[in-house]
């Protein structure tokens, strides 16, 4: 028992993939034995393997493309450019101390309103579809990127500053050679956060805003009592969040090895 | 014989104003006048304004009052006939070693292929040879002490300035440094500038050796060292070399003894 323990808890490959699996069996287990002894209502609760037969029969169908064609078309727009206006933004609020002083206060207000909560409002600005879709990601999925990008900018190393102008460099030289390099893991984890964030973001757009993508399949599995398909929507979205996550902080790590020691 | 001195500093003072607006000289009346090719040392008590006055070199502050010099010309920014080796880590933790000692050279527009040729030269003068794409985090602190001395002396200055460059590391490092550095000094012909806390580093390494006095930093004494080169660890065993380190910590401690009292 002790050894098994210790090989789960080793640094390597193969035991980080033998947690994965074991984590996964064990879920799977304990909700089969759920399903099979207390929850018996399948209203409430499918076991496994019908939620894989829903998730099946979606794609047989057809449904599950034309809502993984909507919500990624509506993330893939929206994602990338949330990404690139908010390095924009956290650049320019890190160029000026009197910026950043004018702007902070009022980034912070907005970044803890729920805007969540405004999704209602955007639809009817904006109508069912994907320009409501796009600006509710957008407002969500900004924040996180502003705030690490300015962060990082800021916290750049003054003695590599220093070294910079040392050698003569102008300011263009020394923003692209030492404070961007710098500032690059601080973005990529504000990335992530903002990937995890626009997930959520689309969900609650797609549930009060449309007519495909997966939070509309979730909304109309649940009205309709479906459980299992609406739960082989929540996990295919739930591997989109973790499948991104993942990757950003991989490249998180890759980006700056020299953190890690 | 070269009779112009290269570096000529002529009454600088600099005061530094505080958050709180209180005012801190670190520099009174500054005069030196050093040498083409000569190696001489700045030492004196923390807070002798010694980092301040080699940052004013290098064009990286400004004097308030009085001028720097080098080859006649005042200095007004950093240039190419300086460069500075930073105490601290300064080395880019992105870059590899080679990228390193080629930034100096990449950031006066020099193409790659050429600056990079030049770089291996002084990764090979350094003793780096097979560290070329090692990134300094894998690197020990006295081989990224080699690397940041290698970059400066990459962009092929007329003047190096180092500031306590081997405050960092072990004791051990430090000598094995100093007579690395005597070899690279003399193998290259620069003119060198040393800021350190280590009196016995400053009269192995220099021709002459400054004594500041405390806050604000004023010259106390220029002392001539008068020992043959060329030099090895040996020589920190004769008595011409103990004698000259006591009679500049007597100076040193002095000063910080008048500055305790006041």
């Amino acid at each position: 028992m002790k050894t098994i323990l210790d090989y789960l808890s080793g640094e390597t490959r193969t035991a980080a993939l033998s947690r994965a699996v074991f984590s996964l069996v064990s879920v799977l287990i304990i909700w089969q034995i759920l399903t099979a002894t207390i929850v018996m209502n399948r209203m409430l609760l499918v076991p496994p393997a019908e939620v894989l037969d829903a998730f099946i029969g979606e794609i047989r169908s057809g449904e599950m493309r034309r809502n993984a064609w909507a919500t990624c078309l509506a993330v893939g727009v929206s994602f990338p450019l949330s990404v690139i206006v908010g390095v924009l933004i956290g650049m320019f609020l890190a160029s000026s101390r009197a910026l950043s002083l004018i702007g902070g206060p009022m980034l912070s207000a907005l970044n803890s309103v729920p805007i969540i909560a405004l999704a209602p409002l955007f639809i009817a600005w904006l109508g069912l579809g994907f320009s409501s879709k796009f600006v509710l990601v957008m407002l969500v999925a900004v924040f996180p990127v502003v705030v690490t990008t300015e962060a990082g900018l800021r916290a750049t190393d003054k003695n590599l500053l220093e070294t910079a102008r040392s050698f003569n460099a102008t300011h263009i030289q020394t923003f692209t050679t030492v404070s961007l390099p710098y500032a690059l893991p601080y973005i990529v984890s504000g990335i992530r956060v903002a990937w995890a964030r626009a997930l959520v973001g689309i969900v609650v757009a797609e549930f009060f805003g449309s007519f495909a993508g997966f939070g509309y399949a979730v909304m109309a599995a649940g009205q309709t009592f479906d459980t299992a398909t609406l739960l082989a929507y929540v996990i295919v979205l739930g591997a989109m969040g973790l499948i991104g996550s993942m990757i950003f902080q991989w490249l998180e790590e890759r980006l700056a090895p020299w953190r890690k020691e | 014989m070269n009779t112009h001195p290269i570096l000529e500093i002529n009454g600088v003072s600099k005061t530094f104003v505080r958050r709180d607006k209180t005012e801190v000289a670190a520099l009174r009346d500054i005069d030196l006048s050093i040498p083409k090719g000569a190696f001489v040392s700045i030492v004196g008590a923390s807070g002798s304004g010694k980092s301040t006055l080699l940052r004013i070199i290098d064009g990286l502050l400004s004097a308030d009052t009085g001028k720097v010099r080098v080859n006649g010309a005042v200095v007004t920014k950093p240039g190419k006939d300086r460069a500075v080796v930073f105490q601290n880590d300064s080395l880019l933790p992105w870059k590899t070693v080679i990228q390193n000692v080629a930034y100096g050279l990449t950031l006066s527009g020099m193409k790659w292929r050429e600056a990079s040729k030049i770089a291996q030269e002084f990764i090979d003068l350094a003793g780096l040879k097979g560290f070329e794409t090692h990134f300094p985090h894998q690197l020990s602190g006295g081989m990224r002490q080699r690397v940041n001395v290698a970059r400066g002396l990459a962009v092929d200055p007329e003047i190096i300035l180092l500031d306590e460059p081997f405050a960092a590391l072990d004791s051990q490092t430090r000598e094995i440094m100093q007579t690395e550095l005597l070899r690279i000094w003399q193998q290259s012909g620069k003119t060198v500038i040393l800021i350190t806390h280590q009196i016995d580093e400053a009269v192995f390494l220099s021709d002459e050796v400054v004594v500041f006095s405390a806050r604000p930093g004023t010259v106390r004494q220029k002392i001539p060292i008068v020992l043959a080169r060329p030099r090895n660890l040996d020589v920190k065993r004769s008595p011409e070399f103990v004698q000259f380190v006591d009679k500049i910590w007597k100076l040193i401690e002095e000063e910080v003894r008048a500055a305790a009292a006041s």
